[in-house]
C-alpha cells in the first residue's frame, strides 16, 4: 500500500512560535521537532512526506539557527496559500498513484501508531479519519483516501476544523504534546530526558543520565548533575551548574558561574557569567519565564545574547578576541604599574609611653573564653555585628 | 553503561549540628578520598540540619568531585528537603527517593527514581501530607 504524508508547519498565526521561527523547527534533545517527525513517518513506512510551512518561518532574522535535513521536499507558502498548497500536494499524490495520505500538522507533536490508525481507516471504510487525544480533542493528525477528493478539499478549506463527513475517530494511546508554546517545547525535551516519550537525546551517555553532543565542551570545574543534555559544540564555562533537567541545545553557550536549573536554552543562545537562570526557555535574545509566564526580550548582550550563527562569523569573532586579548596581556604585563596595593605603614611605637596609654580608661573584666585569646588589659569593643 | 566499582551508602545522624558534622565527616573521610568514590548518603533520619551539616555536604561533594567520584543524596527527610532548597544546596545533588536507587543509579540511569523537585512548583512538593479529618462515623463511635 502507498501511504504518502503532507505535514504542515505553522497556519497558527504567530501562536506556536519563539521569535517567529516555529516551534516545530526548533530542537528538542539534539534534533528538531520536524526531523523526529519525519523519521517517526519514515519508520512506519511511509514513502513520500511533503513539508509545507507558511513563509514566516524562512525570513527571521535568525533563520540558520535552524538546521533541517535538506533531503526533505520543503514547500513555502505564503501564510494565505498554505491550506491551498496542501490541497495541491494531495491532488498531485492521488495522481501519482498513492492509496493513502496521512495530513498533520506540526502543531501537536503526537506519538501516534501509525500503523493502527491506517487499520483503523480500513476497517471503518471512512474517507477522511480524524485521530484525537484521551479527551477527545483533534490532534490535527488525518488519514485520507487518495480517491476522497472532495473530503480532502473540505478539509483544508476549513483548516483542518471541520470534515465534510463524519467518521468514527482514533484514539492516540501514545504520548501527545501540544506544542503551543515554549513551556510545551520545554516539556518535551524534559519528557524525553525521563524516557517518557520517544524523543531520545543525540549524543553519547557520558555517566548515567547525563548526554553530550559531539564536539561539546565542559570545563572540568563545571558540573553537570543528570538528568541533563548538552548539545553539540555546546559551551560550559568553569564554575557553571548544570542542574535539574537542564537543555543546552547545539551552540549554546553558558558563561562562567552561571547556574541553569530546570531551563533550557534554545540552539545558539548564549548566557552570560554569574547568572541563575531557572525554570526558563533561552533563546533568541529572549527570556521565557514558565512559572511566571513571562516572556522578556533582552537587549543587553552579557546577560542574554547569540552566539554568531555561521562559523564563518564564530571564527572572526574568535580571532578578534585573540587579536585584542593579547596586546591588553603584554601592556598589562609590561607597561601598566602593579594593581597590588602596599602594605599600610604602621606607626612606630614611641619611645616614652605616655600617661593615658599606660593605664587603660576602661576597666573591662574578660570572660573565661576572651581571657584566653584576649590579655585583660585590653578593652574588646566590638567582635561581630552586636557583639 | 556498568560500573564494577562498591557504592557506598552512608546514613546521615538525625542533629547534623557542628559537632555531629564534624563527627560525620571524620566517619566518610576514608571513603571519600578513594579512588572515584561513589558515595550515597541517606537522609531519611536527618530531622535537624544547620549551615554546618550543609557545608559538609559541599566539603564531601568536593572531595568525591577531585577523586572523580560523585556523591548523591536519597531517602530526604521533609525536614532536609526543605532545608536543601532554601540553601539551594539541593540543586548541586541528584537526589533519589531510594537509597537502592541511588546506589543503581551509579551504573544506569533511573528516570523515574530520581525526586523530581523541578517539576512542581516547591511548595507543593515540600507540602507535609495534611492530616486526614476524622470521619463521620469515627466521631460517632467515639
Amino acid at each position: 500500500m502507498d501511504v504518502r504524508a503532507i505535514v504542515l508547519i505553522g497556519g497558527a498565526g504567530p501562536a506556536e512560535s519563539i521569535a517567529g521561527i516555529p516551534l516545530a523547527y526548533l530542537d528538542a534533545l539534539g534534533r528538531p521537532v520536524i526531523d523526529r517527525v519525519q523519521q517517526r513517518l519514515k519508520n512506519f513506512g511511509v514513502s513520500c512526506i511533503t513539508i509545507i510551512s507558511d513563509s514566516s518561518s524562512d525570513n527571521g532574522p535568525f533563520s540558520h539557527a535552524v538546521a533541517i535535513s535538506p533531503s526533505l521536499p520543503h514547500l513555502y507558502a505564503e501564510r494565505e496559500q498554505l491550506w491551498q498548497v496542501a490541497e495541491d500536494t494531495f491532488l498531485k499524490y492521488a495522481e501519482g498513484g498513492a492509496d493513502l495520505v496521512l495530513a498533520l500538522r506540526v502543531g501537536p507533536y503526537v506519538e501516534a501508531d501509525y500503523e493502527a490508525l491506517i487499520q483503523h481507516h480500513l476497517d471503518r471504510h471512512c474517507a477522511v479519519t480524524m485521530a484525537v487525544d484521551d479527551a477527545g480533542q483533534s490532534l490535527e493528525q488525518f488519514v485520507l483516501s487518495a480517491s476522497a477528493r472532495n473530503d480532502a478539499a473540505a478539509l483544508f478549506r476549513n483548516r483542518m476544523a471541520r470534515m465534510r463527513r463524519e467518521c468514527a475517530p482514533f484514539r492516540v494511546r501514545g504520548y501527545c504534546n501540544r506544542l503551543r508554546n515554549s513551556a510545551d517545547l520545554r516539556k518535551l525535551a524534559l519528557d524525553g530526558l525521563l524516557a517518557r516519550n520517544e524523543v531520545r537525546p543525540q549524543g553519547t551517555e557520558l555517566k548515567p543520565g547525563v548526554w553530550v553532543g559531539a564536539s561539546a565542551r565542559i570545563h572540568r570545574k563545571a558540573r553537570v548533575i543528570a538528568p541533563a543534555f548538552i548539545g553539540a559544540h555546546a559551551t560550559v564555562r568553569a564554575a557553571a551548574l548544570i542542574t535539574r533537567g537542564a537543555v543546552l541545545e547545539h551552540h549554546a553557550e553558558v558563561d562562567c558561574g552561571t547556574v541553569v536549573e530546570n531551563s533550557s536554552l534554545l540552539p545558539f543562545a548564549r548566557v552570560g557569567a554569574g547568572l541563575d537562570v531557572m525554570h526558563s526557555v533561552v533563546g533568541f535574545r529572549r527570556l521565557c519565564h514558565l512559572r511566571q509566564d513571562v516572556e522578556v526580550e533582552i537587549a543587553d548582550q552579557t546577560i542574554v545574547g547569540m552566539v554568531p550563527l555561521t562559523a564563518l562569523s564564530r571564527l572572526a569573532g574568535s580571532t578578534a578576541a585573540l587579536f585584542a586579548f593579547i596586546p591588553i596581556q603584554l601592556y598589562r604585563g609590561l607597561l601598566a604599574s602593579s594593581q597590588r596595593k602596599s602594605a599600610a605603614k604602621i606607626p612606630e611605637c614611641p619611645d616614652n609611653v605616655t600617661g593615658a596609654l599606660e593605664a587603660p580608661a576602661l576597666e573591662v573584666p574578660a570572660t573565661g573564653a576572651e581571657a584566653s585569646e584576649f590579655p585583660s588589659q585590653l578593652a574588646v569593643a566590638r567582635r561581630y555585628g552586636d557583639e | 553503561m556498568t560500573s564494577s566499582r562498591p557504592v557506598v551508602v552512608k546514613r546521615m545522624p538525625e542533629k547534623m549540628n557542628l559537632k555531629q558534622a564534624r563527627k560525620f565527616l571524620k566517619e566518610v573521610e576514608p571513603f571519600l578520598v578513594s579512588d572515584r568514590p561513589q558515595i550515597v548518603f541517606d537522609m531519611s533520619q536527618v530531622r535537624q540540619i544547620d549551615a554546618a551539616g550543609i557545608d559538609v555536604l559541599l566539603r564531601c561533594m568536593r572531595a568525591a568531585a577531585r577523586h572523580d567520584g560523585d556523591l548523591k543524596l536519597a531517602s530526604l527527610s521533609p525536614q532536609a528537603a526543605v532545608v536543601l532548597e532554601l540553601t539551594r544546596a539541593g540543586r548541586l545533588f541528584e537526589i533519589y527517593e531510594t537509597s537502592t536507587a541511588a546506589a543503581k543509579s551509579f551504573s544506569c540511569f533511573l528516570p523515574n527514581a530520581i525526586k523530581q523537585l523541578y517539576e512542581q512548583p516547591l511548595d507543593t512538593v515540600l507540602q507535609m501530607p495534611a492530616p486526614e479529618p476524622p470521619s463521620d462515623s469515627a466521631g460517632l463511635a467515639a
